[in-house]
């Protein structure tokens, strides 16, 4: 138990090929634990989690990661935001005072590169009003020139105005276009594509429209009843692609999910494992020491607990119960104490036993707890190391299973979890692969990182093997 | 006829370890008449089991270096293939090795595994083979009975006399055993010796008779081979080595022998055996050596002496060379 | 011979006993838990509360009644169905029928669920379920066993070698569970090859003809099969070779070398046979957990088995089906544990003689 002892077995551990690949594996899930610990503090990353939408309402819907574009020939548009509350967004505001009324002018300019269309367009507005609220005109300029009236409306305190989902508009879009094409463009087309597509023929399919690049510029012309009114707009041309990991169906950043998904993993997967193992070596030299009745009822108690059928009970509690995850682990570790492990630490212990050794600190009057704890247990510690580190995989992978099959932590985000939603929404079907890959390349990642180190162990401290 | 039952030339049987190569013999030559009994000394770790496997050709899988000649009745045993040794192995010679406790297999029942033997290599059939087994058990002093039991249901001795039961059955011509009673108490120890001089006298068997207890190894030796660092330091017969033994080795062991009837001051000898990865240029004895001189830093040869012992150290120059 | 006999039968009894008890205990505590105490039970009877209020509320026959006979007409109606489901007592005083009823496997009705022939009897709906997951798993568990014991074997054989240390390189795979690997092979193999079928146990609409039927379960065995094998294989590999190299080590296997036996008997009689009892109740073991514990591998592959059916009775709440389950896993987990000892007892001399050891 000294530290030259870890010393020494850190050494031999590093010429395993195999543990030091596995070493490197878990500094760098736990550097990503840290980082998530650091960057997004637990509350901040629940709340933004939980609430989705609303903390997110700038993000796109599904967004692949954007280094997908790297690899695309067509490449992805990003999200463009520009609000007339932050100047350096590009957002022009004036307002033009007079006696009673006001006129408002907004401009939102700004270029568009990408060969994708947009997923989506939304307009928000904040207004500052006592009793009449303004009244506005949009209009949208296309880089060849065409103005397009979207919109006359009254703004209310908060407002907003989703222009991809507005079926008139698109109505209006499609016959007009089809006017221009010379023919009727046969599907419904909606005004994120109308907005931007080059007018002409390839327009007729939804695969093969093109995207007019160049400078667009949407306006926004108002009247401000009041003289202390105010208006402000933020214009959200939302892109295809998001940060490092892409977006779900609520728009949340899926870096927050995986990045956090990495600290409750490893601690679920290493707190189970280490109480568990730990427990069951306790009970198992208790059992072992004692004998008799003790050694009896502790041994009729593991032979009843294996035999109580631990998934499907688990599953039973974490349906009636819709529990926390930090709950769950409470439960999974109840059940799990008294599992197989504790008859192979006791049959390990019966022999630690009859050590010559143990007699001797019988005889000068050890304790029996003593015996116990200072003696027996040190000699079979080393043993359940490998069994320790190996079994870390498999909490993981229970609590993923757990939330796959939609029984787990509602709330925390988990990677578990990211697989749960992506296959109930249809990731597989509508091709966002990302949403499933990336929590399952870090669920994977973990688990061969625990396995690699746990195998190693191993072969160093299981007897038997290093004599082989 | 041959001259020798086993005449071993020139062993050398090296292991690959993670620490080095381990030199556990170091060119080993000697020779065992027929009936005669040739015990083979040394400290734990000298070598001596290792020469034991080399002669039944029981390599574990890191040998780095098995070179030499074995002969057994004029066959080399290095140069036969893997299933013929096989059949050498137990018809010719048998071997007793020293972990009695394991060596049995604990799911079968003793009087099986004795009969083994007859069965694979004299090809007897079952019921005839079980008979001689139980005969040969209560030769070593095993009830008949006992032939039904479990290994578990033995107690030491009793396993040990099985194995040597089962090392007897096949009547071969060398049998070696290997620390046969060190795992024993002293009395055990003392009745299977008891038992196996019977057998001696009663077969005139070959025994090759390994150990690190001088004391025991005197009641059945006619030849006697010390051993220090995988060489072979003194060779001489039985009456010699024990009346007048010859090496500062065999001298410092003889002295460090606790008498029971004289009063005599016991003696010890200073240091450690050297390791067998890098063993010392020249004499390795001589660093414990109190007759030490300069010549020791040179490899002594093997002189003989009086016609009749082999002394490999410098001392014994003047007397005569090998 | 007859002192063998007398020790082995005593052995036994006391194994019967124990296990008997234990299963009792076992079914007992899960239908604590599957009824929670109870708590189920008064989802049950508000539930039933809700509906035949909503009901006798609505109902036009009922209309000219004042609100108070209404209420009195709903309770009237509602303690006749109470009473009917046996609710009206406490819940500690049905566990105990409960509980005989369980273990004498009438297993009772279902209180949601139905099996596919419209019968909701517990017992029926298991049966029809049951053979899906043997079926699957047992082939699984089988071919796994044989795999990684021959394997083991040669293995062992050929300690160092390029094979050897492939399969110990690629043994912390195996730390990924058998339907993880599932999902990615579903989406190679059914999403984008398009080869093999998403999941389920036949095609649909089912083949007539038995041969096809059987064909097509075969296809959509294809997968969860492969899926497992990929996932255990190694490392059970792995784990019998280790296993094999340790006992080779042995010193009565160096004996036996020794007495020049050929190699193929002293795998067989020194290694193999020492080493049987644990394989063989490692096997069966796994063989049992896997028929119960491998609901995600059947939701995944949407299996027809019985992990299914327990999914689906959590889901539903359906305390009949859960405790029928657990009460058939229990008597098969018990059943197999006696087994085992018996056979322990027949292949290995120590624990039949009766000396407590290690």
């Amino acid at each position: 138990m000294s530290v030259k002892r870890l010393r020494g077995t850190f050494k031999q551990l590093l010429a395993y090929r195999s543990a030091v690949v596995g070493l490197c594996i878990l500094c760098f899930i736990v550097g990503l634990s840290i980082y998530a610990v650091i960057a997004i503090p637990y509350e901040e990353a629940i709340r933004a989690w939980r609430l989705g939408e609303d903390v997110s309402i700038n993000n796109p819907r599904n967004a692949s990661p954007s280094w997908i574009n790297f690899f695309l020939q067509k490449k992805l548009p990003e999200t463009i935001i520009m609000d007339t509350l932050k100047k350096e967004s590009g957002a022009k505001k004036a307002i033009v005072p007079s006696e009673t009324i006001s006129a408002i002018r907004i401009e939102f300019p700004f270029e568009f590169n990408y060969d994708d269309f947009p997923s989506e367009l939304n307009l928000f507005f904040t207004a500052n009003y006592s009793e009449k609220a303004p009244y506005i005109t949009i209009d949208w300029i296309k880089p060849n020139g065409a103005t397009i009236r979207l919109k006359e409306m009254v703004v209310k305190k908060t407002d907003r105005y989703y222009i991809s989902i507005d079926n008139e508009l698109a109505q209006k879009l499609r016959l007009d276009l089809s006017e221009k094409v010379g023919q009727e463009i046969p599907y419904e087309i909606p005004p994120q594509l109308s907005l931007f597509a080059v007018e002409d023929g390839s327009i007729l399919k939804p695969e093969t429209a093109q995207v007019l690049k160049g400078k667009y510029k949407m306006v926004i012309e108002g009247i401000l009843f009041e003289k202390q009114s105010d208006m402000d707009s933020r214009l959200v041309v939302y892109g295809k692609v998001f940060g490092l990991a892409g977006t779900d169906h609520l728009r949340r950043d899926l870096m927050i999910g995986l990045l956090w998904g990495a600290p409750i993993a490893v601690s679920f997967g290493i707190l189970a494992s280490v109480l568990i193992s730990f427990s069951q070596m306790i009970i198992a030299a208790v059992s072992a020491w004692y004998g008799k009745w003790a050694d009896m009822l502790l041994q009729k108690a593991t032979e009843f607990f294996m035999i109580l059928p631990f998934l499907p009970i688990l599953m039973m509690i974490a349906i009636f119960y819709k529990l926390s995850i930090w709950v769950l682990l409470v439960v999974v570790i109840a059940l799990s104490i008294f599992g197989s492990g504790v008859k192979t630490y006791r049959a390990m212990f019966l022999q630690v036993k009859e050590l010559p050794y143990i007699e001797a600190a019988q005889a000068y009057g050890a304790g029996n707890l003593r015996i116990i704890f200072r003696y027996m247990i040190p000699k079979v510690l080393p043993t359940i190391i490998p069994s320790l580190v190996l079994s870390v995989s498999s909490f993981v992978f229970l609590e993923a299973a757990l939330a796959i099959l939609g029984l787990g932590d509602p709330v925390v985000p988990t990677w578990g979890k990211i697989i749960n939603d992506a296959y109930t929404k249809g990731a597989l079907h509508q091709g966002y692969y990302y949403w499933v890959l990336e929590p399952s390349f870090l669920l994977v990642l973990t688990s061969l990182g625990f396995a690699l180190l746990g195998f190693a162990l191993d072969k160093i401290f299981n007897p038997k093997l290093s004599e082989i | 006829m041959a001259e020798h039952l086993l005449e071993v030339k020139d062993l050398y049987t090296y292991f690959k370890t993670r620490k080095g190569v381990v030199r556990a013999v170091d060119n080993v030559s000697f020779t065992v008449e027929k009936g005669e009994t040739l015990a083979v000394i040394g400290e734990s770790g000298c070598g001596k089991s290792s020469l034991a496997k080399s002669i039944i050709r029981l390599l574990p899988r890191n040998v780095h270096t098995y070179k030499g000649e074995i002969y057994l009745e004029n066959e080399d045993l290095m140069k036969i293939e893997e299933n013929k040794m096989n059949e050498v192995r137990w018809a010719k010679i048998s071997m007793v090795s020293q972990a009695a406790q394991n060596s049995l297999n604990p799911v079968i029942k003793v009087g099986q595994q004795v009969a083994e033997p007859l069965i694979i290599h004299e090809g007897i059939d079952k019921k005839t083979a079980l008979e001689r087994a139980r005969k040969t058990l209560s030769m070593v002093g095993i009830p008949e009975a006992f032939a039904e039991r479990y290994p578990f249901e033995l107690s030491g001795g009793m396993k040990q006399r099985a194995i040597i039961a089962m090392a007897l059955i096949t009547d071969p011509d060398l049998i070696i055993l290997d620390e046969p009673t060190s795992a024993l108490d002293v009395l055990t120890q003392a009745s299977i010796m008891n038992m196996l001089k019977t057998i001696k006298k009663k077969t005139g068997k070959t025994f090759m008779f390994i150990t690190h207890d001088i004391a025991v190894s005197s009641e059945l030796a006619d030849k006697v081979a010390v051993m220090y660092a995988g060489q072979i330091v003194e060779l001489a017969s039985a009456e010699e080595f024990y009346n007048k033994p010859l090496h500062p080795y065999s001298i410092k062991l003889m002295a460090s022998v606790p008498t029971l009837r004289t009063d005599k001051k016991l003696e010890f000898i200073p240091g450690a055996p050297p390791s067998l990865i890098d063993p010392p240029k020249g004499c390795r004895f001589a660093e414990r050596c109190p007759w030490k001189f300069e010549e020791c830093r040179n490899e002594p040869p093997l002189f003989l002496v009086d016609n009749r012992s082999f002394v490999k150290c410098w001392l014994y120059e003047s007397k005569g060379r090998s | 011979m007859r002192r063998e006999l007398f020790a082995f039968l005593k052995y036994a009894a006391k194994r019967i006993i124990t296990l008997i008890i234990v299963v009792v205990l076992a079914i007992y505590a899960t239908i604590l838990v599957a009824n929670m105490g109870g708590y189920v039970d008064e989802i049950i009877k508000a539930q039933t509360r809700d509906s035949i209020y909503t009901s006798v509320f609505q109902n036009p026959a009922y209309q000219h009644l004042s609100t108070e006979e209404k209420k009195q007409l709903a309770e009237q109606l509602y303690q006749i169905e109470i009473e009917a489901l046996g609710l009206d007592k406490p819940f500690i005083y049905r566990s105990g029928g409960y509980l005989i009823s369980a273990l004498s496997l009438n297993l009772g009705r279902a209180t949601y669920l139905t099996s596919d022939s419209g019968s909701t009897a517990v017992r029926n709906i298991i049966a029809e379920r049951l053979p899906a997951t043997i079926l699957l798993f047992t082939t699984i568990n089988l071919t796994l066993f044989f795999l990684s014991l021959v394997g083991g074997l040669f293995l062992s054989r050929k300690y160092g070698s390029k094979l050897d240390k492939a399969v110990v390189t690629l043994s912390p795979f195996s730390s990924i569970p058998g339907w993880f690997y599932g999902i990615f092979f579903i989406l190679i193999f059914a999403a984008w090859l398009r080869w093999l079928p998403y999941g389920g146990l036949v095609d649909v609409p089912p083949p007539a003809n038995p041969f096809d039927y059987a064909l097509s379960v075969l296809k959509h065995m294809v997968l969860p099969i492969f899926s497992w094998l990929v996932a255990y294989s190694f490392v059970q590999t792995y784990t019998k070779r280790t296993f094999f190299l340790m006992f080779s080590s042995e010193d009565y296997v160096e004996m036996a070398k020794a007495k020049g036996l050929p190699p193929r008997l002293i795998e067989r009689r020194y290694i193999l046979k020492p080493t049987l009892p644990p394989i063989i109740t490692e096997f069966a073991l796994t063989l049992i957990g896997s028929w119960m514990g491998a609901i995600v591998t059947e939701r995944v592959f949407n299996w027809p088995g019985i992990g299914t059916l327990f999914y689906q009775a959590a889901m539903f709440m359906d305390s009949p089906v859960i405790i029928g389950e657990v009460t058939i896993y229990a008597y098969l987990l018990a059943i197999t544990v006696f087994i085992l000892d018996i056979v322990y007892a027949i292949v290995d001399p120590r624990i039949r003689i009766g000396v407590s050891g290690a």
